[in-house]
């Protein structure tokens, strides 16, 4: 299955590289040439943008900086200071990438606001560049530089050869990373952090790197053709580079093809660049503009998530469509070999809508709510209760403000191996802030906590989780763009025994079994309930190797029957040697799984010991439940 | 749902389909209309008076034009010139008794549209001929591809001499070599003869032709523009402000030209800047001695009233009656019948000036050369040119100096907003009114 | 006091592109669209007034009472299009632009590309201005500081005191929680974008009666418009209007004291360090929580 992405990649691109060699043999006119490397720009271009935006969910705004730098590294070093033509380009890729990496130490460490500060940023900065370039005598003045024709070998004579070949390579080189980030664990990742960073950084997703790794692909691969594609225009100026053109068009086709999909940014960038040319061409004078608008909302419209999303439910029809219209309006002799490419891709789209194809399967409705079938595997009950080891777990005198509410007013707290920790307490306790701070999800105001002996305030959660500390969220949060397998095996690429891609997703079904969401492997999480979300979120949770799990109100919600599995559940865990703290509003669960209790009140340490003492506890009798003791 | 999106893409695609098929067969409203019947004119390329209908396979001239978008007005307007020229060229008999065909593309006024344009044109659609786009960054675009298939481009607005290399480029519009020189100078040549003047700012758009005017080029040591012409003049230049292209804000400007008090202000922009300057001078009631705009919007200008009198241009041609009758019968009939076609597009602006004029000198150049080389050899052609110049009915006779990039000595005059209409000013040899200074 | 004047210009200059920024702004806040469509409200608005004003020879301000219900209109239409095909931010994004080039294009088949002003007999407020002291102030962007303060104060007053207002913030912060408690959030959003969209008209109508107009105008605007949306924090009523102001009051400066290129430069620089060091944008909403 992977091999076929590159066979595919790599037929396609010695098709394309045969054709100006074999032009004169086939007869057609160089202005196809000319009208594939403008595509294959564009397909560059999206599919650059796609690999931060459209992979890890940080729109940009500002591809149009990244495809400024390229143009105008190839005009100041080329033209203007004489070195190779080739070293421009380069030179664009490279110093594309550093403003790519410059741009993501500012926005990707902010905590708040991630997505949408990125998304400003780069809006901004294609204007500070141009006004940059229109000033500097040095760049450019204003003017404009003229790119004189570079020298080339002859074989790749006529100038449009050298430059459709050049295309080639570039749109290959963009392509080629996007497929192979899909199919490897970078890729991943950024699907992971589009659809919940900060659950992915809690996964031990390394989210930081990750998205610098993104952001310097899309730079260098948007400054490598925009350089090459300066190489064709006879001159530049800031107000040809620098407008809303190239930053409005990446986004568009890459919508329009599907931002998931490694070749759909290609395919968008198709679609529009051979629709654009078929309007200007076929002289809809006043028109042209109107039709562009209709079908680009129709498009989006209809097809939300893009046309690959369609067209991988049929390839075949699609493909069939495709060429048997281009090859009947041939036979007709009707119209130009491309208006029969722009009719063809029309038609392809509207059968793409049809109602039928393949239909993803999810194997959904067999066991999702008859719970008899929801817990295979062994009993817990057999396995013998582990022993209370040493502390992996030391909260000291730990406190958290809120501006002038103290979440947590000095605790201090151990949990060791084997033991399984109830930790309750009444609304605004601190419970869900201790938590936090444990999970490193928040700084402590004061004091220390330190897991494995390894101090982790200040950690960034990834860090913490790679200690052996993971958590789950207390209204679930899985990655909903990803199957329940898919979930599960995001988590052991990443956790503390990190494996690739396939192994990660075969070492999934054991954690599945282990919650009984087996059955359920290839649904979406849209389409599970929320009791099998939260087994979900424990599976995954168990699946980066953890050794202390913070299980976060894992119950809350459940009807009766539920509650009686997830309690299996949770004891299958405890016996397979995770210690556990689990935070819970139910008593009698607590009562039934803890080995040790600790009751938090007000931000403070109300009580702690054996389940039974602290519950006949007269102080925690009365603050926590009342008058009456709950049965 | 996907009943209305079946529906609507069957429509889009059957509009698609049924335009790339019509295209070149159907005709526009201006070769579909009348054509007017001259009695005895001489057409441009030499055909006798009495025309015999073009016959044969129709020579298809292809181009592309700015027809919508930010310079979409001034495309417009070298459309309209350029379809009456080949109208009126076929009601003479065609050009080589063929029957000649212009229907330009629009690039949507980007110029990165128009190589991948031209390719087309040339090598899919194998145009027999080219015209030149409008505005120097485009017919920048144009002219490699140009060059590499050895096609002659005629261009109707270009005048950066040094950038436009290429052999087989014909100007229609020429400043000379250097009108980052001859620009200054021509103008101190006028406010010498007014005697008054002794202070001047400059406001310029900071790219293309309007940069280079003011300031030369920049990585060009020595090259100089009206910042450093003036001095030479014996002018002191009180005020050097630059703006980006696109610019808006004209309040901060207009307070410091008021600050310079200048005997004369050089607006070095295009299109409707310097209207906005002169609107922000005069909401600080402070309005100019006098004024001068380099590639202003005509109409726009006129448009202005009272507030924009005496404002100078520059110009290749205005109908002003003294010119005209100078001038042959044709060129009457050609301004007239320009102007109904523009009322009619509807333009806001409709007279026949130094755009346009621009225009017919570019079909001018591409038919004699044709014609002057007896066949559609672009090698033919632009030998024919480069040896013999060509009779432009705007500017007259023209040659082709290599040694200049084929910039021809310029015909450039200027033009002064006077009671409401552009008129020719300068120089007194070639007025069709008398300069106005500054009205004090 | 040349400093001054040049403040003053680029201060009131500032509150048109404010007006315009808070349709943007609310938008973006409040509906959770980037909805580009409201440029072409504003363009549409201006040539409706030039039409009006020069066919009729209305007085070109009231010919809001023509383009406003009827921006009102159209902008409510296209919101409730973005409510029916329940659009994403993003693909909101996309549906705009195509709306927006398609204005674009209609305006350029009605009007023709090439600019277009009203006659100074129509238009009499093109180059009047109110002296004060040793200032001049526009009449033009005088009079669109003066609706953009009356605007965002109205919004401020509807949004903080008014059930549909805090129904409307509520949903800005949590649509699904908020539809909960029965806010019909479709019905608001709808009248949200109507009034944007009307206030779009009355920028357009002073846009028309300060500059020549040409089709091509919305993507001079929009660099400017969004640094201020970002600087004033979107959603923010009132930040927006201080945002405009501020950035006119920068712009002018600069322009007077170095050159009108580098003012684009120290803008966009001032919009990066706000968001880098305060990414709510660099005025305190009067709200709380």
């Amino acid at each position: 299955m992977r091999d076929r992405g590159w066979v595919v990649l790599a037929v396609g691109a010695a098709a394309l590289l045969a054709l100006p060699f074999l032009r004169d043999q086939l007869g057609f006119p160089v202005f196809y040439l000319v009208f594939v490397s403008g595509a294959l720009f564009w397909a560059a271009q999206a599919t650059s943008w796609n690999i931060l935006s459209g992979y890890s969910g940080y729109f940009s705004f500002g591809q149009g900086a990244f495809f400024g730098v390229g143009v105008y590294s190839l005009a100041f070093f080329f033209a203007r200071r004489g070195l190779e033509w080739w070293v421009g380009v380069l030179l664009g890729g490279l110093l594309s990438m550093l403003l790519g990496l410059i741009l993501g130490t500012i926005a990707f460490r902010l905590r708040k606001l991630r997505g949408e500060i990125f998304a400003l940023l780069t809006l901004a900065i294609p204007f500070i560049l141009v006004a940059v370039v229109r000033l500097s005598r040095t760049i450019d003045g204003g003017q404009g530089v003229g790119i004189p024709v570079p020298s080339y070998p002859d074989f790749l004579r006529p100038f449009q050869h050298f430059y459709f070949v050049l295309s080639v390579l570039v749109a290959l080189l963009a392509l080629s990373l996007a497929y192979a980030m899909r199919g490897t664990r970078y890729g991943w990742a950024l699907f992971a952090i589009h659809d919940d960073e900060e659950v992915a950084e809690g996964l031990g997703v390394p989210t930081f790197r990750h998205k610098m790794i993104a952001i310097a692909v899309t730079g260098f691969l948007g400054g490598l053709s925009g350089a090459v594609f300066a190489l064709n225009l006879g001159h530049v100026s800031p107000e040809g580079t620098f407008n809303l053109r190239v930053p409005l068009f990446v986004i568009v086709m890459s919508a329009l093809g599907g931002r998931r999909h490694w070749a759909g940014p290609m395919v968008g960038a198709v679609y529009i660049h051979t629709l654009q040319n078929r309007l200007a061409a076929a002289g809809f004078e006043g028109w042209s503009l109107i039709i562009l608008g209709a079908v680009l909302i129709a498009l989006v419209l209809f097809a939300p998530d893009g046309l690959m999303s369609r067209f991988t439910r049929r390839p075949w029809t699609v493909t069939g469509v495709l060429a048997g219209v281009v090859i009947a309006m041939g036979l007709v002799d009707v119209g130009q070999p491309v208006d029969r490419l722009a009719v063809a891709m029309l038609v392809a789209a509207v059968t793409a809508f049809l109602p039928g194809g393949k239909k993803r399967r999810a194997r959904v409705g067999e066991t999702a709510t008859t719970l008899g079938g929801v817990v295979p595997g062994p009993d817990g009950e057999g396995m013998p209760l582990p022993e209370v080891g040493r502390p992996l777990v030391t909260v000291s005198e730990v406190a958290k403000s809120f501006g002038g509410v103290d979440a947590l007013a000095g605790v201090s707290v151990t949990v060791s191996e084997g033991e399984l920790v109830g930790l309750v307490g009444p609304n605004g306790s601190g419970k869900t802030t201790l938590v936090n701070l444990l999970s490193g999800a928040l700084p402590p105001t004061s004091g220390s906590i330190t897991v494995d002996g390894v101090d982790i305030v200040g950690m960034t959660p990834h860090k913490i989780t790679h200690l052996g500390l993971a958590r789950t969220y207390q209204i679930p949060r899985p990655f909903l763009t990803l199957t329940v397998s898919d979930n599960v095996a995001i988590a052991i690429m990443f956790g503390r025994d990190p494996k690739g891609l396939g192994a990660s997703r075969d070492a999934a079904d054991a954690f599945l079994a282990m919650v009984g969401l087996d059955e359920l492997a290839h649904a979406y999480p849209s389409e599970i309930n929320l009791h099998e979300r939260q087994l979900l979120e424990m599976a995954r949770a168990m699946a980066t190797g953890p050794r202390v799990l913070l299980l976060d109100e894992a119950l809350a919600g459940l009807n009766p029957v539920e509650i009686d599995n997830a309690i299996a559940v949770v004891s299958r865990i405890h016996r397979s040697g995770v210690a556990i703290v689990l935070v819970e509003h139910l008593l009698r669960v607590v009562n039934q799984l803890s080995t040790r209790m600790i009751v938090l009140n007000q931000g403070l340490l109300l009580a702690e010991g054996e389940p039974a003492k602290v519950l006949s506890d007269p102080d925690v009798v009365t603050t926590y439940l009342g008058k009456r003791p709950n049965a | 749902m996907s009943k209305r999106v079946r529906t609507l893409s069957i429509l889009v695609v059957v509009a698609l389909w049924a335009a790339a098929c019509g295209d070149t067969a159907e005709t526009t409203t201006t070769q579909a209309g009348t054509t007017t019947t001259q009695a005895g004119t001489t057409t441009t390329g030499a055909s006798p008076t009495t025309a015999p209908e073009p016959s044969g396979d129709p020579i298809v001239v292809g181009g592309t034009l700015a027809l919508t978008g930010a310079v979409g007005a001034t495309g417009n307007i070298h459309r309209i010139a350029g379809q009456l020229y080949v109208e009126r060229l076929n009601a003479a008999g065609g050009l080589l008794g063929r029957p000649v065909v212009f229907e330009p593309l629009d690039d949507e006024s980007d110029p990165t549209r128009v190589g991948d344009l031209y390719e087309q044109l040339i090598s899919q659609d194998r145009v027999d001929l080219i015209m030149g786009p409008y505005a120097t960054p485009w017919i920048l675009q144009a002219q490699p591809v140009a060059e590499r298939h050895g096609f002659v481009l005629p261009q109707h607005t270009s005048v950066l001499a040094p950038a436009m290399s290429y052999q087989c480029q014909f100007p229609a519009w020429s400043i000379g070599p250097e009108p980052n020189v001859f620009t200054p100078n021509q103008l101190a040549d006028a406010l010498d003869s007014l005697g008054d003047v002794a202070t001047v700012a400059l406001v310029t758009n900071s790219s293309g032709s309007t940069a280079f005017v003011s300031h030369g080029v920049p990585d060009v040591a020595g090259s100089r523009g009206a910042l450093h012409v003036f001095p030479e003049r014996g002018y002191q230049v009180v005020a050097d402000e630059t703006y980006p292209p696109g610019n808006t804000e004209w309040g901060p400007i207009a307070v410091a030209i008021r600050n310079a008090d200048p005997d004369f202000v050089m607006v070095n922009g295009l299109g409707i800047e310097a209207n906005g300057l002169i609107d922000a001078m005069s909401q600080l009631d402070y309005s100019p001695r006098m004024i001068f705009a380099l590639f202003p919007a005509p109409g726009a200008v006129l448009a202005m009233g009272e507030a924009a009198e005496g404002l100078l241009s520059v110009s290749m041609f205005e109908p002003n009656e003294p010119i005209l009758a100078g001038l042959s019968d044709e060129v009457r009939e050609i301004v007239a019948e320009f102007e109904a076609r523009a009322a009619a597009a509807g333009l806001p602006y409709t007279t026949f000036e130094t755009q346009a004029a621009a225009s017919w000198n570019a079909w001018d150049i591409l038919t004699q050369g044709v014609a002057g080389a007896g066949s559609l050899d672009h090698e033919a052609i632009c030998d024919y040119l480069l040896e013999n110049g060509a009779d432009l009915t705007f500017a007259g006779h023209v040659s082709f100096p290599r040694e200049n990039n084929n910039f021809w000595p310029t015909n450039q005059v200027l033009k002064q907003v006077q009671d409401g209409n552009w008129v020719v000013v300068w120089p007194a040899d070639r007025a069709a009114a008398p300069l106005r200074g500054s009205s004090g | 006091m040349n400093e001054l004047q040049s403040i003053v210009f680029g201060v009131l200059t500032g509150s048109f592109f404010a007006l315009i920024a808070l349709g943007i702004s609310l938008a973006w806040g409040f509906l959770k669209v980037i909805n580009l469509s409201h440029f072409g409200l504003v363009l549409i608005g201006s040539y409706l007034t030039f039409q009006l004003a020069t066919s009729t020879g209305m007085n070109p301000i009231a010919t809001v009472a023509v383009t406003a219900p009827a921006m009102f209109a159209l902008g409510a239409l296209i919101q409730w299009g973005f409510e029916r095909f329940e659009v994403s931010e993003l693909n909101s994004l996309l549906i705009s632009y195509g709306i927006l080039i398609i204005m674009i294009q209609v305006v350029q088949n009605t009007w023709s590309a090439d600019f277009q002003r009203m006659d100074p007999g129509v238009n009499p407020y093109f180059v009047q201005s109110i002296a004060i002291g040793q200032l001049r102030f526009p009449v033009p962007t005088l009079l669109a500081a003066g609706f953009a303060i009356a605007l965002v104060l109205l919004a401020h007053y509807v949004l903080e005191k008014t059930y549909a207002g805090r129904a409307l913030q509520a949903f800005g912060q949590d649509r699904q929680i908020s539809s909960a408690f029965g806010i019909d959030h479709r019905l608001l959003g709808v009248l949200l974008a109507g009034a944007t969209g009307a206030s779009g008209a009355i920028a357009g109508m002073l846009h028309a009666l300060g500059q020549t107009l040409s089709p091509d105008a919305p993507f001079e605007w929009v660099g400017r418009v969004f640094a201020i949306v970002i600087l004033g924090g979107i959603g923010n009523v009132t930040g927006t209007l201080y945002a405009g102001l501020l950035v006119g009051a920068v712009a002018g400066a600069v322009t007077f004291i170095w050159s009108a290129s580098v003012a684009p430069l120290v803008v966009f620089s001032l919009v990066v360090l706000a968001l880098i060091f305060r990414p709510q944008g660099l005025f305190l909403r009067k709200a709380e929580h």
